[in-house]
């Protein structure tokens, strides 16, 4: 690296050159006309840049994601232009709303084409300007260590999301000094608010003067590192808690101030107490309608604080009695020492009867069943056990993700993995090939349905070439289950378009060169789940889940989060 | 709706190509229609500034112009109730224009 400072070196080369200033290792991406240069100068670099070549440019996009959530690095990838750049556009944008930092560079034709509708010529910067933190064009090889340099600055600071740098062709090949870039400041762009005393005083006296005050927190929590400083305050103040679905995993599963995931398919624990709490305290977490149900009845008696490092999520959905821009770790910190150790037990254990009502109607039908076909729960509960809550949990998206979310146990943070805001079906199984690569000593395993892993089924292909030990658990239930669940609950029992049919998956991933086994019945499942964590090799467990399943309790969409549905037929009531 | 009113967003920002989309998406997300746009360089050095006048409530100016500050670009961004005087110099030019048709059909 230092003999080629000073040097004149190609656009492509200086990429590289900054990609190793920057600490990356991995190059998530897939090679084509318009970023040839790049790699024919990454061929003398691949001792020092770990290239992943996925099948599919989206599944690139979503393995630096994965990579990213679970290593707390920006993730990078690299693409041609046109369709290959088109192709990681779901990645962005899912990025995006799940705040994950990610380093896309895109190929694109030489300046002088630009505009002419050239061969593979798209207008990426127009296309990814609403879904991006920044996007920006490289027009010359002066430019690459600088613009590379920002959106790695740019990506990983403050509330963290995606940088897309379209690099033209003439830039790549064209010649320039190389000087390695540093950017730690932009003058426009303020990543970290400084938080006024004042806030934190108000705050620590709202808290204090509170009786039955509640914690939402999110995947914040995880960004800034908050972990410890979470727990300390909910220590000190004796203070219950509830976590969205991305913020699952900052707190371990058995701490007792936890009492679940808020929203749509959450505990009814942690919903009814954000019903009953006098004071909200929201940490890292951006009030989606999934979590708030109906907007205008949700914690309508509570006073509201927010904690949020990006301004402009400070009363977007919810009116706030007091916002606090600020980073969550810093925040909690400087917060925990104004609060007044109490013990507030009675609040404390209101959770209880839930849990009871929960359990007993919800989760031991689901997980526990006498008899019948084996329940999607069920396979999601028996690998927690046999993990004991150290996997990292990667899901796909739908009912394999809420189930997953319900019934994993985490006993350290950075182990829940999931599309949360765009909700991307075919995200689980490339963005598990990343989580493993991030985290080569844990084990991952990702739970993903029939019709989520064909989204993305050619990543397979990636596994193989990579070896990467993904331990892939298929809950095969031949239908879209979570909008046929959605039809059988709120269109009549009308499945249209939902019943799939499926290819057989033991034959396609011997294709693969893939173990995989298939579990028809309960008997089979815990040694199948025993025999697949055995070793460190990829491995499909296909299990054939209970065809017409239903994930409750459900919130059911634009209701108040006391309503809450324990069954088809039954709703919550105090204590029933 | 009642609560809606012409308001004035000002936003100071740094001079970078592609800007312009970018603010002009935030409108067009939320269906906002643009009513007068001014783009110019600021008196301060180096420094641009747009003018946007927008027909909206104070709910969703407000969100606007948040979402205009997490630009990396944008240094800073304001918004009033757009003043008095130019609101009542329209509605004078809306009276008189109202007046004008009334006299055209007239005439016919």
């Amino acid at each position: 690296m230092k003999d080629k400072i000073g040097k004149k070196l190609s656009g492509a080369e200086i990429l590289l050159e900054q990609l190793l200033v920057q600490g990356v290792d991995t190059v998530f991406g897939y090679p084509g006309g318009a970023i040839m240069p790049v790699y024919d100068k990454l061929y003398g670099y691949l001792d020092r840049l770990h290239h992943v070549l996925v099948r599919h440019e989206q599944g690139a996009i979503h393995a630096a994601q994965g990579y990213a959530r679970i290593k707390g690095e920006p993730g990078f990838v690299m693409v041609t232009s046109g369709p290959g750049a088109t192709n990681v556009i779901t990645g962005v944008a899912d990025a995006m709303i799940d705040s994950t930092p990610v380093v896309v560079v895109a190929g694109q034709v030489t300046t002088g084409l630009l505009g002419t509708d050239a061969f593979q010529e798209t207008d990426l910067i127009g296309m990814t300007t609403p879904i991006t933190k920044w996007s920006y064009q490289i027009r010359r090889a002066e430019d690459v260590a600088w613009a590379v340099s920002r959106a790695f600055y740019i990506a990983a600071s403050g509330r963290p999301g995606p940088v897309v740098l379209d690099f033209t062709k003439d830039a790549q090949t064209g010649l320039a000094e190389f000087q390695p870039c540093h950017c730690d400041f932009i003058r426009s762009y303020v990543p970290v608010p400084e938080v006024p005393q004042t806030a934190i005083e108000q705050a620590a006296a709202m808290i204090n003067a509170a009786e039955r005050p509640f914690v939402v927190y999110g995947q914040g929590i995880l960004l800034s590192g908050a972990e410890k400083e979470l727990g300390d305050f909910l220590d000190k103040g004796d203070i219950p808690a509830g976590s969205t679905l991305l913020g699952l995993s900052a707190l371990p599963s058995d701490n007792p101030h936890l009492k679940g995931m808020l929203g749509m398919h959450g505990s009814i624990a942690s919903n009814i107490m954000t019903c009953e709490c006098d004071l909200l305290l929201a940490v890292g977490m951006r009030f989606d309608d999934r979590v708030t149900g109906k907007l205008e009845k949700y914690a309508r008696q509570a006073k509201i604080i927010h904690i949020d490092i990006d301004a402009s999520e400070i009363g977007k959905n919810i009116p706030v009695d007091l916002g606090i821009v600020g980073d969550a770790k810093q925040v909690l910190a400087r917060l925990t020492p104004l609060i007044e150790k109490r013990r507030r037990s009675a609040w404390e254990h209101r959770n209880e009867e839930c849990d009871a009502v929960e359990r007993e109607r919800v989760c031991l039908p689901e997980i526990a069943p006498a008899d019948g076909p084996v329940n999607p729960g069920e396979v999601i509960a028996a690998v927690a056990k046999a993990t004991r809550g150290n996997a990292v949990i990667v899901t796909d998206v739908g009912q394999n993700q809420m189930l997953a979310a319900r019934y994993s146990r985490f006993s350290q943070s950075r182990s829940f993995l999931s599309s949360g805001g765009l909700g991307t079906m075919g995200f689980g199984l490339p963005a598990a090939i990343g989580a493993k690569i991030a985290a080569p000593g844990r084990p991952v395993c990702l739970f993903v349905g029939d019709g989520g892993i064909q989204m993305t089924v050619q990543e397979l292909g990636t596994i193989m070439q990579e070896k990467t030990g993904v331990k892939i658990v298929l809950l095969n239930n031949n239908w879209l289950g979570n909008v046929r669940m959605w039809q059988e609950l709120f269109f009549g029992e009308r499945y249209s378009c939902t019943r799939l049919l499926n290819p057989d998956f033991k034959m396609l991933a011997a294709a693969y060169g893939i173990r995989c086994e298939n579990v028809e019945s309960r008997e089979e499942l815990a040694p199948a789940i025993e025999r697949m964590l055995a070793d460190d090799a990829p491995c499909i467990l296909n299990v054939h889940v209970r065809e017409e399943s239903l994930v409750f309790p459900m919130i059911p969409p634009g209701k108040e989060l006391d309503q809450i549905m324990l069954n088809t037929q039954d709703w919550y009531s105090y204590g029933k | 709706m009642a609560s809606e009113k012409l308001y004035e967003i000002t936003a100071y920002t740094e001079n970078q190509v592609g800007l312009l989309s970018a603010v002009a998406g935030i409108f067009t997300r939320r269906s906002l229609n643009i009513e007068k746009l001014l783009v110019y360089p600021s008196r301060i050095e180096g420094i641009h500034k747009f003018k946007i006048l927008t027909r909206t409530d104070e709910r969703r100016v407000k969100a606007v112009v948040a979402q205009m500050e997490k630009k990396v670009d944008v240094v800073k961004a304001f918004w009033e109730v757009d003043s008095e005087r130019s609101h009542k110099e329209k509605e004078a030019v809306e009276d008189f224009l109202q007046h004008r048709e009334n006299q055209s059909k007239t005439a016919l």
